[in-house]
């Protein structure tokens, strides 16, 4: 139909061509890029009152009410990767099928005839080349294959036949990490338990409301461990034994970068704290006097002889490799005035600090430690993972495995001698193609008796 | 060891001067002898990594001495210096001679070895005076196997984009001032696509791997950490490039411009964002 190519192209196709371009895939990668530079740039998933305070009344409006304050969830971020996937998906369809056409069909040797011509050779009278260029050539390439025909005899070779594969693995594996990170959304489940030590959990948290486990995790013990006088935390561990029915089924050990999986949960080490469970009782030396006394947590103390107050804020478990130490405010005289940070250490009397006219020893400081996790199942997290494992296929026949192809053309001359030509194309490697072309010259000089 | 490394950064900034000297006299010879510099200080760097990685795992094994051959081989991944900023300065001087040489062979002179040397040499500078020095035990974040093969291809990643960059900005140049004794445009320009090519392959694989050791670590591949978002960035921004490059009129002049911002995209993956919280904050 000779009259349809000046029709206008139809809507849809003129949409599926605007679906497959490239220009549509680079427009929407640098429209990523910067949609997640706003996303770095702005502090993402603080409350409504943290932007209106900040930027004020009209911009914060803007950032909030606009979903920049959540950009990586709002349409900012979800229409273009949306888009892109169609992108990519389009392009598969598109470009798939003739890409495996092309790498499951062999070169013939009429394709190997079309190629194009690189150099000339000559044999002189006397000389046949066949014996010669089939060695040479298996010695330089690898296996190549042989055609004879009447009047002229091809070798040819082909290297690389899947290199058109290389990009659609590659695409194929992005559209498997985001369907990933689509189940995980839909599917997988993810919050936070935090337990104090001794205690056992039934529920866990999930945004703002609780996810009932069917099982139950206690805490046996928590500890920060440091290295020898050091005060680099070496290891946080979690003792944790798994119960179902107030039986126990489990004793796991769970650390950072060593998460535990129990009734298609999975458990991170993510956070640690403690927390005073009791009043503290601490020497107080004042003047020539020492005097006991007892101080509960979040609690104004009066300081024997009245110059001072203090208010016990913390009890760390284990500070700086050191032992426990009591962390709180002192005030000094009755006025609501200045007041100083303190800290002793129990074990440590060495390093108090005097506090005004004060030097506070630590009797004892009863402690809880508490143990954060990060707690999750992610169905989609296979999909991602073998989104990872399609890349190393993909990027190496798309990178490294050039497609090359080459072809020995040699023709009896009418003088008795033989010419041949030197046929071959790597349209993405040509610098690598270029030198295996001189060598592969050099090598054809070398191997002719002159 | 650092006087060493000192050693090492002037034999950098005598390489970046020998290769100047070498186009402004035309001279084969100072190009010869400014590489086998270059392969002398990378050496030299060499070496000294592999003797701190070494006394690294001898303090590490004197604090937990391994018990069997597994942990031992974990130990020696875990050890390798690369686990605060002045190891990662250091490293990051060390990818840049060792991928422009290696990976872009004789390509590697001239303006371009000059911008690459130069650029080592102020990483080390950077390194010395910017930064600890001392080995540290490592933190309990950074205890995984994953570390070596995530920062490595990170890094060797960077170093190939250091190289399009040299070959973006001479490109550049050669186009306003095509009299200029530069390399031929389309030589600069494949140059770069070789480049970038590489830089993206190692960077994906930077960032696959680190997504893995995320899932191990903190239960989460992908957290929208600075880091990782930056990392993103600047992988859309060269993957952009990639696709570019076989669109009419994206060819040579747009994609080197391309290719500085994707290296200034580098640059805020690996410094900027220690200014923004981020859960990569190990580089104190």
């Amino acid at each position: 139909m000779p009259t349809s190519k000046k029709l206008p192209a139809k809507p849809k196709s003129r949409l599926w061509g605007w679906l497959t371009s490239i220009r549509l895939t680079v427009f929407l990668l640098l429209i990523l890029a910067a949609v997640a530079v706003i996303g770095t740039v702005l502090p993402q998933d603080q409350p409504p009152g943290y932007y209106f305070g900040r930027f004020g009344e009209t911009w914060g409006a803007i950032f909030y009410r606009g979903g920049l304050a959540a950009i990586y969830y709002s349409l900012w971020f979800l229409a273009p990767i949306s888009l892109l996937a169609l992108n990519i998906l389009a392009c598969i369809v598109h470009g798939l099928p003739r890409a495996l056409r092309r790498s499951l069909r062999p070169l013939t040797f009429e394709a190997a005839l079309s190629l194009p011509e690189r150099d000339k050779l000559k044999w002189p009278k006397g000389v046949d080349p066949r014996g010669l260029v089939a060695d040479l050539l298996r010695r330089q390439l690898g296996r190549t294959r042989h055609q004879a025909l009447p009047d002229q005899d091809i070798y040819f070779h082909e290297k690389g036949c899947f290199r058109p594969l290389g990009p659609y693995l590659v695409h194929i594996a992005l559209l498997c990490i985001l369907v990933g990170g689509l189940i995980g959304k839909f599917w997988g489940i993810e919050g936070t338990l935090p337990v104090l030590q001794g205690e056992t959990a039934e529920a866990f948290r999930v945004g703002n409301t609780l996810a009932p486990l069917n099982f139950q995790v206690r805490l046996d013990r928590f500890q920060v461990l440091y290295y020898a006088d050091s005060a680099m935390p070496k290891e946080f561990r979690s003792d944790l034994t798994f119960l179902q029915d107030g039986k126990e089924e489990m004793k796991a050990v769970c650390r950072v970068n060593d998460p535990v999986s129990f009734g298609g949960l999975t458990f991170y080490q993510a956070s640690y704290g403690s927390q005073p469970s009791g009043p503290v009782r601490l020497q107080v030396s004042y003047k020539e006097r020492q005097e006991t006394i007892e101080a509960s947590p979040r609690q104004m103390v009066e300081l024997p002889g009245g110059e001072g107050r203090i208010m016990i804020s913390k009890v760390e478990g284990n500070l700086q490799g050191l032992g426990p130490a009591v962390e709180g405010i002192f005030m000094t005289g009755r006025g609501m005035g200045g007041h100083d940070f303190f800290m002793v250490f129990q074990d440590h009397p060495e390093m108090n600090q005097p506090i005004g006219p004060y030097r506070l020893t630590v009797e004892s400081a009863p402690f809880q430690f508490y143990s954060v996790f990060q707690v999750k199942r992610d169905p989609g997290v296979w999909w991602v993972y073998a989104g990872f494992l399609l890349f190393l296929p993909g990027f190496y026949l798309a990178f490294l495995r050039p497609h090359e192809r080459w072809a020995v053309v040699l023709q009896p001359t009418p003088k008795g001698g033989w010419q041949g030509r030197l046929l071959g194309s790597s349209p993405r490697a040509r610098e690598d193609f270029d030198l295996r072309r001189a060598r592969l010259l050099e090598e054809f000089k070398k191997g002719t008796p002159s | 060891m650092s006087q060493i490394l000192g050693v090492v950064m002037l034999i950098y900034l005598g390489v970046a001067i020998v290769l100047v000297m070498a186009e402004l006299w035309f001279s084969p010879r100072l190009q010869q002898g400014g590489r086998g510099l270059l392969w002398a200080g990378l050496t030299l760097q060499t070496g000294v990594l592999i003797e701190r990685w070494v006394s690294s795992y001898t303090i590490a094994a004197g604090h937990t001495p391994p018990a069997v051959f597994l942990d031992q081989l974990s130990l020696v991944i875990m050890q390798a210096p690369l686990s605060n900023r002045y190891e990662s300065l250091v490293f990051f001087a060390w990818s840049l001679p060792a991928v422009g040489l290696i990976a872009f062979r004789k390509n590697l002179q001239g303006w371009l070895g000059a911008v690459i040397a130069m650029l080592a040499c102020l990483l080390l500078a950077y390194a010395s005076f910017g930064a600890d020095a001392d080995i540290r035990p490592l933190m309990p974040a950074l205890k995984s196997n994953w570390l070596l093969i995530h920062v490595m291809t990170a890094f060797l990643g960077y170093a190939a984009f250091a190289v399009a960059f040299g070959a973006a900005l001479l490109y550049l140049v050669k186009d306003k001032r095509p009299q200029a004794r530069l390399p031929a445009p389309p030589l600069l320009d494949r140059l770069m696509y070789r480049a970038i090519m590489l830089g993206f392959l190692l960077l994906t694989f930077g960032i696959l791997t680190g997504a893995v050791w995320a899932e191990t670590a903190w239960g989460k591949y992908w957290s929208w950490d600075p880091k990782e978002t930056w990392s993103l960035i600047t992988w859309l921004i060269y993957a952009a490039m990639l696709h570019a490059r076989r669109l009419k009129g994206w060819q040579g002049r747009r994609i080197a411009w391309l290719a500085l911002l994707g290296f200034l995209a580098v640059i805020f993956t690996y410094l900027g964002v220690n200014y923004l919280p981020s859960l990569h904050a190990y580089q104190t």
